[in-house]
């Protein structure tokens, strides 16, 4: 009896998995009528949570432009697990199977990073939407990216760190398992000693690990430095609980980060510890930049009633949706090689998060970021920095 | 059975069949080299990988008997060794932005295959240390250091800057596309394994497996047989990692989580624990079955709109298959049999056996 189950419920499977790849052959089948996108993201695993955004403000440009050159727009949304293999593996397939002829994604930067060369030798356009590290689109005349980068980001805030709160002396925490924090941690410490002048006005550097809970070692060490503001980019969860930590020592000096810290998680693992934190972002839904930024906000409360903020992300997924359906019209074709053209010649393109211009490296050359600070358990615009 | 398969005569009279398939198999592999487009070949190359990785944990876990939870470990330093090695030295420059290579291995560029070989060995260092202090003990020491280690290794590769380039990954390493380097290399080491197992060393690796004090007994070294085992092991996983980084043009030190451990502990156990064949097809059918079973992740599968159909549902049938197998099938797909031309025919005859009707219910397949 338990045989003869276990040989049904294996053929079950195998019949399942035979559905499969004959459901797969038929949508690959041409559809000259369509335009297809791939949308790569991490929408199992670590990152799901920030693949789901991006995915949600792609979804919503999609339905405010669903059509170019007279041809309906089809998103294909491929689950990339948040694992490098099946990176490789979702974009060959988009592009073999689905022949979309350009990907948005990943959430990631070194999933972006993985599937580089799969757009690469395919020559298919792809346009990062949250990917900061410059690794992503350098040496690859085929990946672009809608959001600053790490260099941009870590600058605004030295700047905000030397000019609006006076600070001679830093300390810096950083995430030492995470490519983001890292980088920020560089490039930050790079500008703030060409703004002070002083090689050593990073007093102290703590590292830690995704996952650590106990920071007292560090933060006694930074103590002992007493820096005048502490910079520590990082996954929001444990730089909450840095804050805290921090404040239970005795730790008076304001903190900084990154636009990691924009989630709701930051606010409630941190509490009443983590007000005045001031962090860089891309988007504020209060004060859009552009036009189109304020019909993406009015727009996406119509489609999310019931959410208090816009994530930043999200509005990063919307733009790049955008800029590339603006690309194939500018192209005038849907052919993936004009397109890469096109989207390497936008110029000015009036994106929700900002003017882009995309620059030699692929790259969006935004030169405008906002500040944004925790109040009242809320994060609140505080200013937007324009940097040359 | 079990006569036939370790008898080395029967394999010679019944050898025309097994050269014959093995010709056939190279011209398959040929055929495919040439006409499959990329996202075939990607995953065509990644079963290969895993076949080798599968294998090497099947031969200390299955054959040996020693529960060994390293793969990532010894993975991620193959693949590290071919990261470092293989990456074209102008391109180092723009990779190490943070912090430049360390001087001693900044000009160093050789060969994909020195460099995949080079990883093998060094993989086999790094268990030669492990191995030395957990393979005299009994129990589940050896899994817990395996897993400690392969961590350790993480943790070091994160914060090796100037080696590993940290947490930032090395990428535009040379790729490789052609199917013959992962399935050259995944034939070697099946064939090796093969003869491995069938040879002297082979049954006193199961010898162990069956029972320690008894192996002891019969005069087989314990320490030394299974040290033979685990490094033979560590060398075909660090030989995977370098072909796996080779694969992806890229590595960074989150690829390497000891949850990947767990995709070939599947793969094994689906396989069946001691059995070459059974590796190879669970290797298949999980990679192939990943992607094929895509079509779950999508809202209107079967034509339904149900709020099950999203993104992990075919992560779900991987979980329940693994529970169909350990509560009906405990011993996995092919227990410690081989998909040998005996068994096949053996096979062959009862299933038409009970289809003939005849009810004898202790004859037949069952293993």
């Amino acid at each position: 009896m338990k045989k003869t189950l276990s040989v049904l419920l294996s053929l079950a499977l195998v019949v399942t998995m035979a559905a499969g790849c004959s459901g797969g052959t038929t949508t690959s089948s041409e559809d000259s009528d369509v335009i297809k996108i791939g949308v790569f993201e991490p929408l199992t695993g670590a990152n799901a949570a920030g693949g789901e955004l991006e995915v949600e403000g792609v979804e919503l440009a999609n339905q405010l432009r669903p059509e170019v050159l007279g041809k309906k727009v089809e998103l294909v949304i491929a689950d990339n697990k948040s694992d490098k293999a099946e990176a490789t593996t979702a974009a060959a397939r988009l592009i073999e199977k689905d022949k979309v002829v350009a990907i948005l994604g990943s959430w990631g930067s070194s999933l972006s990073i993985a599937a580089g060369d799969v757009v690469k030798t395919n020559q298919i356009p792809a346009v990062a939407l949250s990917a900061t590290n410059p690794q992503v689109t350098a040496g690859n005349d085929y990946y672009f990216r809608v959001c600053f980068l790490d260099p941009f980001q870590g600058t605004v805030m030295a700047n905000y760190a030397y000019k609006n709160l006076n600070a001679k002396k830093v300390a810096i925490i950083q995430e030492v398992s995470n490519d983001y924090s890292v980088g920020l941690a560089k490039f930050f410490t790079d500008s703030f000693t060409k703004l002070t002048g002083d090689p050593s006005s990073i007093v102290a550097t703590g590292n830690y690990n995704t996952g650590d809970q106990d920071f007292n070692g560090i933060l006694t060490n930074i103590k002992a430095a007493n820096p005048d503001v502490i910079f520590a980019p990082g996954n929001f969860t444990e730089s909450a609980l840095i804050i805290k930590q921090a404040r239970a020592l005795g730790i008076t000096a304001p903190f900084i980060g990154g636009d990691t810290w924009e989630t709701n998680e930051f606010i409630t693992v941190g509490g009443a510890d983590v007000e005045g934190a001031v962090m860089s972002t891309f988007f504020d839904d209060t004060n859009p930049l552009t036009e189109a930024g304020k019909t993406f906000v009015a727009e996406y409360k119509k489609a999310y009633p019931d959410r208090d903020n816009i994530a930043a992300v999200t509005a990063l997924g919307y733009d790049g949706y955008m800029m590339t359906l603006d690309a194939i019209e500018r192209a005038g074709s849907a052919d993936p090689v004009a397109i890469r053209d096109a989207l390497a010649a936008t110029k000015d393109f009036e994106g929700a998060t900002g003017m882009i211009t995309i620059d030699e490296n692929g790259d969006a050359s935004k030169n405008e970021a906002i500040i944004k600070t925790v109040k009242n358990g809320i994060f609140t615009y505080m200013d937007s920095v324009t940097i040359d | 059975m079990k006569e036939t398969q370790n008898n080395i005569g029967a394999y010679l009279k019944l050898h025309w069949k097994t050269a014959v398939f093995l010709v056939v198999l190279l011209v398959g592999i040929g055929l495919a080299d040439n006409f499959v487009d990329s996202y075939v070949r990607r995953l065509l190359n990644l079963c290969a990988i895993y076949v080798i990785v599968s294998l090497a944990m099947n031969l200390v876990n299955g054959f040996t008997g020693q529960f060994s939870l390293g793969q990532a470990g010894f993975m991620a330093i193959g693949a590290y060794t071919v990261a470092v090695f293989t990456v074209p030295i102008e391109s180092r420059a723009a990779i190490f932005y943070l912090e430049p290579m360390a001087p001693f291995l900044a000009n160093i560029q050789l060969p994909f295959i020195v460099a995949l070989i080079l990883g093998g060995l060094a993989s086999v260092v790094a268990a030669f240390f492990i191995g030395s202090p957990c393979l005299r003990l009994r129990g589940d020491y050896l899994a817990i250091a395996t897993l400690g280690f392969s961590e350790i290794i993480r943790i070091v590769f994160t914060n090796t800057q100037s080696i590993t380039n940290g947490a930032l990954g090395i990428k535009s390493i040379p790729t490789i596309s052609s199917l013959w380097w992962t399935y050259g290399t995944a034939l070697l080491i099946i064939i090796a394994t093969v003869l491995l197992i069938n040879s002297t060393y082979g049954r006193a690796f199961k010898s162990i497996r069956e029972d320690e004090i008894a192996a002891e007994a019969m005069g087989v070294g314990l320490f030394k047989t299974k040290m033979t085992s685990f490094l033979i092991g560590a060398f075909f996983t660090g030989v995977g990692g370098g072909l796996f980084a080779a694969l992806l043009g890229t590595v960074d030190p989150k690829q390497f989580y000891f949850t990947l451990t767990y995709n070939f502990l599947l793969i094994i156990v689906l396989g069946g624990m001691g059995s070459i064949s059974g590796t190879i097809i669970a290797s298949f059918v999980v990679t192939l079955g990943q992607e094929a079973l895509r079509f779950l992740d999508e809202p209107m599968a079967f034509g339904l709109d149900l709020p099950i159909f999203r993104p992990g549902l075919r992560m779900v049938v991987f979980s329940f298959l693994l529970m169909v197998i350990v509560l009906f099938y405990r011993k996995g797909l092919m227990g410690t049999n081989e998909l040998t031309w005996d068994f096949m025919a053996l096979k062959y005859q009862s299933i038409k056996k009970k289809l003939g009707g005849k009810k004898t219910s202790n004859e037949g397949g069952g293993n």
